[in-house]
C-alpha cells in the first residue's frame, strides 16, 4: 500500500498547519474543510501502518537512510500502533466537531487557531512514532508549545492559567532533557534500542539510577501525576472548548506512553523492577492519585472542572496499572490507555456542546437541560456508564484487568482505591443526571412546554455527530474488547 | 580526592547555576522574574551539555583540516577534535528556549492587559475580588487599586534598595 | 513558599549532584559519549557529505529530522503569538503584534 511510509504520518498535518493561514486568506471556512480533509488522510494512513504492524511486526524506518544509532529511527511496534491510531482519530473527530465552537469562542482567529490545532496532532504524532531519546524532547517540545497557544486564547484567567502551566510544562520537560544528558554521558548513544543493549552493562551505577529518577520526574510533571497536577485543572477549565477536547485526552496519555516506553523499553525490566523499587513507589503514587482525584472531584461545582479531576484520577489507574509489573496489570494499564482516551474525549466534547448552548459550564446552569437534548444526554450517560465501569461499555473490562492484576500481585490497597473511585463516579454522575433532569425542581411538569422560551435546544449536527461516534466507539470498544485484547493489546505489553 | 574534585567540578558548577535558576522560577512573585529563571535553569542545562564534548590536550573545533576530498577515515584522528553531538543537540536546545521564552513573554503580555500588575500576589487577590463582577468594573476596581498599588510598589522597591 | 522552594531547589541539586558521582572524568577522550557514536561522524563527514564542518553534517544529514522539528518549533511559536496577541478590531483599537 502507498500509505506505509510511516514519516508520512508526521509530515502530512505539519505540512498542512504551514498551508493553513494561506487558505485563510482566501475564505475562512476552507481552513476548517482542509483540517478535516487533513486528519482523515493520516487517519487512513495510521491505521494502514497499524494493520502493516499486525502482518508483519515491527516496523523500523531510517530516517534519510543512515544506520541506526548514528541517524534518527522510527520505531512502530504494537504499543505505538494503536497509540498512533487513537490520535489520529480523536484529532479527526475534534476537528469535525470543533468549527461551531471555534465560531462562537474565538471569533477572527479561525485560520491561527486550525495551524495551531494541525501543529499540536504533529506534535504528539511525533512524540508516539519516534525511536530516539532526544528527538522525542523536540516534539514535546512543539506539543507543548502549541498546547500553551490552545489553552491561553480561551476565557477570562485563561492567560494566568497557562502560565502556571508554562513554568511547571518547563520544568518537566527540562528534566526529561536532563535525565537524557546523564544517560548519553554514561552511553554515548541517543537511540532507544542501543541504549537498552548498552545499559545492561551499567546495572546499578549512580548516573542511571539519577537519569530514571529525572525523566521519571519530568514526565510526571506532564503527566500530572497527583502532588504534580496542579496545573491541570486551571489549564483545561479555562481554555476553548475545542482545546480541551484536544489536548485533555491525549496529553496525559502520550505522557504515559512514554514512561511505559522508557522504563520498559529503554531501561528493560531487570532495571525497573528488580534494581529499585521503582514499582511500588508506581502502585502507590496510583493509589494516592486515585484517591486525591476522585476526592477532589466530589467538591468541584463546575463541571468542566469535575472533569478535570476525574482525568487525574484516570492517570492513577494507569500510573497503578504500571506498578503491578505483572500481565493483567500491564494488559489492563494499556487497555485503560485506549479506554480512557475515548472516555475523555466524549466526557469534554459533551461539555463543550453544554458551552456552546447554555453558554456556561457551572453545574448549576445545567439544570433541566436533559430533556432539551436529548442525544447528548443519551451520549452523556454512556459516557458516564463507561467510567463508573458497568458493562459491556470498556471502561469495566479495563477495570477487571487492573483488578486481577492487582489482586496477584497482593497490592490490596489498589484494589480499594479502584473501588472507591468507581462508588465517587456514581456519586459524581448521578448528581450531574438529578440537577440535568431537574429532580429537585418543583416545576418539572413546566420544562416540557418551556422549549420555546429559551435558546437552548439540540446541539448542532456536526457537534453531535462525534459525540454520538465517541458513544457508539464506547459500546464496540467493549463488544469487542477480547478481539482487542487477543490481537493487540497482549502484544503491546512489554516483556515482564 | 584532588582528581576527583578536578574531574567533576564542571558538573557541579552547572548544577550549582540550574538550581538558582529553578529556585527563582518557583519562588519568586514576578513574572518577569520566574520567566528570566526559566531561562538561566534552561541555560545552564544547554551549558551542562555542552561541557562534555570538551577533550583533554588542546583540541580544536570538530571541523576538519584537511578539506581534500574522498579519503574518509584515513586522514582523520578523532582525539583531535571535540565531540561534535552535544553541539549539535544543544543547537536545538537554544531555538527551543528562546521559542518558549517567546510565547512565555506574549502570555505575560496578555495577562498584564487584563490584571494591570504581573506580580502572583496581586493576580490572585484580583481573581479572588473579581470573580464575580463583570470585566468592565473589574477594570474600574483596578483602576482604583492601581494606584495603591503603585504606592506598594515604590514600598517594596525602597526595601531592596536598602 | 519560599523556603518549600528552597528546600525542593537543594534536594533536586544533591540528586543532581549524586549522579554525577559515576561519570567519567571532564575531558576524558576515552569516555563513552566520545568513542561510541562521534567517531563515526568525524571519520565519515567528508566522505558522506563533502563537508570539513561536521557540526553542519550532523545537523542536516545525519540527524537532519532533527532540525526540522526545530524549525517546526519556531514556525509554531511564532504562530502562537500570533495568535494570542493579533486583535482585529474594526474602531481604531489596540493594535498589538
Amino acid at each position: 500500500m502507498f500509505l506505509q511510509h510511516p514519516v508520512l504520518i508526521v509530515i502530512i498535518p505539519l505540512i498542512a498547519a504551514v498551508i493553513t493561514p494561506v487558505l485563510g486568506l482566501w475564505k475562512k471556512v476552507l481552513c476548517y474543510y482542509w483540517v478535516v480533509f487533513v486528519l482523515a488522510l493520516t487517519t487512513l494512513a495510521s491505521i494502514d501502518t497499524l494493520f502493516a504492524v499486525l502482518r508483519d511486526g515491527t516496523i523500523h524506518y531510517q530516517l534519510g537512510g543512515w544506520p541506526a544509532p548514528f541517524g534518527i529511527e522510527l520505531v512502530i511496534d504494537h504499543l505505538n500502533g494503536m497509540m498512533l491510531v487513537l490520535i489520529t482519530g480523536i484529532s479527526f473527530l475534534v476537528s469535525i466537531y470543533s468549527y461551531r465552537t471555534v465560531e462562537s469562542e474565538l471569533p477572527g482567529k479561525i485560520d491561527f487557531f486550525y495551524s495551531i490545532f494541525l501543529l499540536q496532532v504533529t506534535g504528539f504524532l511525533g512524540i508516539v512514532i519516534t525511536g530516539d531519546l532526544f528527538n522525542l524532547y523536540v516534539f514535546l517540545e512543539i506539543a507543548a508549545l502549541a498546547g500553551y497557544a490552545l489553552i491561553a486564547i480561551g476565557e477570562d484567567g485563561a492567560p494566568w492559567a497557562c502560565f502556571r502551566y508554562i513554568v511547571m510544562g518547563t520544568i518537566g520537560a527540562s528534566f526529561y532533557l536532563l535525565g537524557v544528558g546523564y544517560i548519553y554521558i554514561s552511553t554515548g548513544s541517543l537511540n532507544m534500542a542501543d541504549v537498552h543493549i548498552l545499559l545492561q552493562d551499567l546495572q546499578g551505577s549512580k548516573v542511571m539510577t539519577a537519569a530514571v529518577a529525572f525523566i521519571i520526574t519530568g514526565l510526571a510533571v506532564k503527566m500530572a501525576l497527583f502532588p504534580l497536577h496542579l496545573w491541570l485543572p486551571d489549564a483545561y477549565t479555562k481554555a476553548p472548548s475545542a482545546s480541551s477536547a484536544l489536548i485533555a485526552p491525549l496529553m496525559t496519555k502520550i505522557s504515559l506512553y512514554v514512561m511505559i516506553r522508557i522504563l520498559f523499553g529503554v531501561f528493560g525490566t531487570s532495571w525497573s523492577i528488580g534494581m529499585i523499587p521503582l514499582t511500588e513507589i508506581l502502585a502507590w503514587a496510583g493509589v494516592i492519585a486515585i484517591f486525591g482525584g476522585a476526592i477532589m472531584a466530589l467538591a468541584q461545582t463546575d463541571f468542566k472542572r469535575l472533569l478535570c479531576y476525574v482525568v487525574v484520577a484516570e492517570v492513577g489507574y494507569i500510573v497503578g496499572g504500571m506498578g503491578l509489573a505483572n500481565e493483567p496489570g500491564m494488559k489492563g494499564a494499556i487497555l485503560h490507555i485506549l479506554n480512557d482516551a475515548v472516555m475523555t474525549v466524549g466526557l469534554f466534547t459533551v461539555a463543550g456542546i453544554i458551552m456552546h448552548r447554555a453558554k456556561s459550564h457551572k453545574l448549576s446552569d445545567l439544570k433541566d437541560l436533559f430533556p432539551k437534548m436529548p442525544l447528548t444526554m443519551t451520549a452523556l450517560v454512556i459516557i458516564g456508564l463507561s467510567i463508573i465501569g458497568v458493562p459491556p461499555t470498556c471502561g469495566f473490562f479495563s477495570k477487571w484487568y487492573l483488578i486481577q492484576g492487582a489482586v496477584q500481585a497482593g497490592q490490596w490497597a489498589f484494589v480499594v482505591a479502584l473501588l472507591f473511585s468507581s462508588l465517587v463516579s456514581v456519586i459524581l454522575f448521578f448528581r450531574i443526571f438529578e440537577i440535568g433532569y431537574g429532580f429537585k425542581s418543583e416545576d418539572h411538569a413546566h420544562s416540557h412546554d418551556s422549549g420555546s422560551a429559551t435558546a437552548i435546544q439540540e446541539a448542532p449536527l456536526s457537534m453531535l455527530l462525534p459525540t454520538m461516534a465517541i458513544a457508539i466507539a464506547i459500546l464496540i470498544i467493549g463488544f469487542y474488547n477480547q478481539t482487542i485484547v487477543s490481537n493487540l493489546i497482549n502484544l503491546a505489553v512489554p516483556k515482564l | 580526592m584532588n582528581d576527583f574534585v578536578l574531574g567533576h567540578y564542571n558538573y557541579w558548577m552547572f548544577i550549582g547555576l540550574m538550581m538558582i535558576g529553578f529556585y527563582a522560577m518557583m519562588a519568586k512573585k514576578n513574572l518577569i522574574k520566574k520567566i528570566i529563571g526559566m531561562n538561566i535553569f534552561q541555560s545552564a542545562i544547554i551549558l551542562f551539555y555542552i561541557s562534555t564534548s570538551a577533550k583533554r590536550g588542546g583540541v580544536s573545533v570538530p571541523i576538519l583540516e584537511h578539506a581534500a576530498g574522498g579519503h574518509g577515515s584515513h586522514g582523520v584522528d578523532v582525539a583531535h577534535y571535540a565531540n561534535p553531538l552535544p553541539h549539535v543537540l544543544m543547537l536545538t536546545a537554544i531555538v527551543v528556549m528562546v521559542a518558549t521564552l517567546g510565547v512565555a513573554v506574549a502570555v505575560t503580555l496578555l495577562i498584564y492587559k487584563r490584571y494591570k500588575t504581573i506580580e502572583e500576589d496581586e493576580i490572585l487577590m484580583k481573581i479572588k475580588e473579581g470573580s464575580s463582577a463583570p470585566k468592565e468594573l473589574v477594570d474600574v476596581r483596578s483602576q482604583k487599586d492601581s494606584i495603591k498599588l503603585r504606592t506598594n510598589i515604590e514600598y517594596r522597591t525602597r526595601n531592596v534598595e536598602l | 513558599m519560599k523556603i518549600f522552594s528552597l528546600i525542593s531547589a537543594v534536594v533536586v541539586g544533591v540528586a543532581l549532584i549524586y549522579g554525577t558521582m559515576d561519570m567519567p572524568e571532564w575531558g576524558d577522550p576515552n569516555s563513552p559519549a566520545s568513542t561510541h557514536v562521534s567517531p563515526y561522524y568525524l571519520e565519515h563527514s567528508i566522505e558522506h557529505a563533502a563537508t570539513p564542518n561536521v557540526v553542519t553534517t550532523v545537523l542536516a544529514d545525519y540527524r537532519g529530522y532533527d532540525t526540522l522539528g526545530e524549525t517546526t518549533v519556531i514556525f509554531t511559536a511564532g504562530i502562537a503569538v500570533v495568535l494570542l496577541l493579533r486583535k482585529r478590531r474594526k474602531t481604531g483599537g489596540e493594535d498589538d503584534e
